[in-house]
């Protein structure tokens, strides 16, 4: 206190300059893909409702989530959904206080990434 | 609140390459990042060259002969030269750590060096660490107690004694603090990782009787639950240490509170 | 100038004593979510694109049905606790209330619009009202 200057001071860079390791890299795309995948989560709620509203507006609907864009929507909410969810498995590991060395974090990283893309794989597979 | 891009004032201009030591022949560049509060300007970031056959192999020893040799005008701080003080903690090739023991052979190319991330500059690599003081201060980093005092001294089981590893090797450097994204946002409310791995450390002392207290005063949603696992702050710990297991501690405690 | 002291500043308003809920139902929903994600999108998959039969055919089944609701609500719940954290995180003031509160509205409505289901095939609405069929599927269920 009573330091006359540090109003003047600069802001020291960060995201300008930090590298983010790649579990950080994961975290972020955790939120972007939970924010994200509400695309699809309108896409199919809407579907629902027009298939409350009649059959002639569930046609409309049908053939849009079909559609090449909606597929596009569905497919990339897929995937989100998958990398949310991987993450979301190791985070219960997190909360419970384990896979917190370095080591283990640099293998579920992968493991992440790699259940991502086999689920939504099998989903698409399945389905 | 998050602002991606530096204010007005932070942003940082091209600055002055220095000469190249004569006679050298195995030089390396240091871009480091420097700000005087004396000439009103922006900051700036110089180039050195480093006469790497008469250096020694950290990257303090880098600074020192900068100070020593070219530019005695270069500000940073340093004091025990083994990562014991935590005074030289700075980022260097994009990531936090203490310049004594983090050795140039670890870095490839150039050697950039910035003050610790998202925090007011004193002067060149000097932050201004008095909030991060603060928050330290107010997770109350002493043993409290209600018994009476014994004739002798509080004992402690060498079991209970074990809990404490890994939690007061901590040297107080800030680097896994403003390592933290969610500490760049928020470190108004946030106490961020040093702050709360300290907190831990008096949590499961087994002779502290506050232990609720402790905990209560840490129950809200900025002071602790800001913390989102994100790890930078175990990825960069330069003794090695894990705040965000610390951390997981602490709220798993705040839920055996309530279910 | 604030003569205020730094640990002033750290104090701030004090703690909420509020915030171990918030975390609790983020662990709890992502939990129901595991089994209802999956139980979800297999029959979502493959009603998809085939027409208002596929839908009340997979859709007219209890468990189908009760699966989706469950699905889109406790979806919809989750969403809502982890935007609050978002929006926390990144904004601040005014912004950061109006925007919580958009965000809870939107996640309720979006829940309580998925609990619309398809008519039954008995049901036939006549052409201009076809919300009929709304009010006889809520008995239908």
């Amino acid at each position: 206190m009573a330091d006359v200057n540090r109003g003047n001071r600069p802001l020291s860079p960060h995201l300008q300059i930090y590298r983010l390791p790649l579990v950080a890299k994961i975290s972020i795309m955790t939120r972007i893909t939970g924010v994200g995948m509400m695309a699809g989560g309108i896409l199919v709620v809407w579907w629902f409702v027009a298939g409350a509203y009649s059959p002639d507006y569930f046609a409309v609907a049908d053939a849009l989530l079909t559609s090449w864009f909606g597929l596009l929507v569905l497919v990339g909410s897929l995937w989100a959904l998958w990398f949310h969810f991987a993450n979301g498995i190791r985070h219960f590991f997190f909360d419970l206080g384990k896979g917190f060395d370095l080591p283990t974090v640099a293998r579920s990283n992968w493991y992440v990434i790699g259940a991502s893309v086999v689920l939504t794989g099998l989903t698409l597979l399945l389905v | 609140m998050v602002q991606l891009t530096l204010p007005k004032n932070s942003k940082i201009r091209t600055g002055k390459t220095w000469p190249k030591p004569e006679g050298a022949k195995n030089t390396r560049t240091f871009r480091i990042y420097r700000w005087s509060p004396d000439d009103g300007e922006n900051p700036r970031v110089d180039t050195y060259f480093v006469d790497m056959d008469t250096c020694g192999p950290m990257v303090l020893d880098a600074l020192i002969k900068i100070k020593n040799e070219i530019d005695p005008t270069l500000t940073f701080r340093r004091s025990c030269r083994e990562g014991i003080c935590g005074s030289c903690a700075m980022n260097i090739d994009g990531r936090n750590t203490l310049a004594c023991i983090f050795g140039m052979d670890e870095i490839k190319g150039d050697v950039k060096i910035y003050p610790l991330p998202h925090m007011p500059v004193v002067k060149d690599l000097v932050p201004d660490l008095t909030h991060f003081y603060a928050q330290h201060e107010s997770i109350m980093p002493w043993l409290e107690t209600k018994s009476n005092t014994p004739a002798k001294e509080w004992k402690q089981s060498v079991e209970d004694r074990a809990k404490l590893d890994r939690l007061y090797e901590c040297v107080m450097c800030a680097c896994c603090s403003t390592s933290c994204p969610s500490y760049w946002w928020n470190a108004d409310r946030y106490l961020g990782p040093a702050a709360l791995l300290h907190a831990y450390r008096w949590i499961i002392d087994s002779r502290d009787e506050t232990t609720g207290e402790r905990l209560d005063d840490l129950h809200d949603p900025f002071k602790l639950y800001r913390c989102h696992t994100i790890m930078n702050c175990a990825s960069t710990c330069p003794k090695g240490l894990n705040p965000a297991k610390a951390i997981a501690e602490i709220k798993k405690m705040m839920v055996e509170r309530v279910v | 100038m604030s003569y205020k002291t730094d640990y002033n500043a750290v104090a701030g308003l004090g703690r909420a004593n509020e915030g171990v809920h918030h975390f609790w139902m983020q662990r709890l929903t992502s939990i129901a979510l595991v089994p209802l994600t999956i139980l979800f999108l297999i029959p979502f998959g493959r009603a998809l694109g085939g027409g208002h039969e596929a839908l009340v055919a997979t859709y007219g089944q209890f468990g189908n049905a009760v699966t989706a609701i469950l699905f889109i609500a406790v979806a919809c719940w989750h969403f809502a606790i982890g935007m609050q954290v978002v929006i926390e995180d990144y904004l601040a003031g005014g912004a950061r209330l109006v925007l919580v509160i958009l965000t809870k509205l939107f996640s309720a409505t979006l829940a309580v619009s998925g609990i619309i289901w398809p008519s039954p095939p008995s049901c036939s609405a006549p052409e201009d009202r076809p919300n009929v069929c709304l009010s006889n599927r809520t008995t239908h269920l």
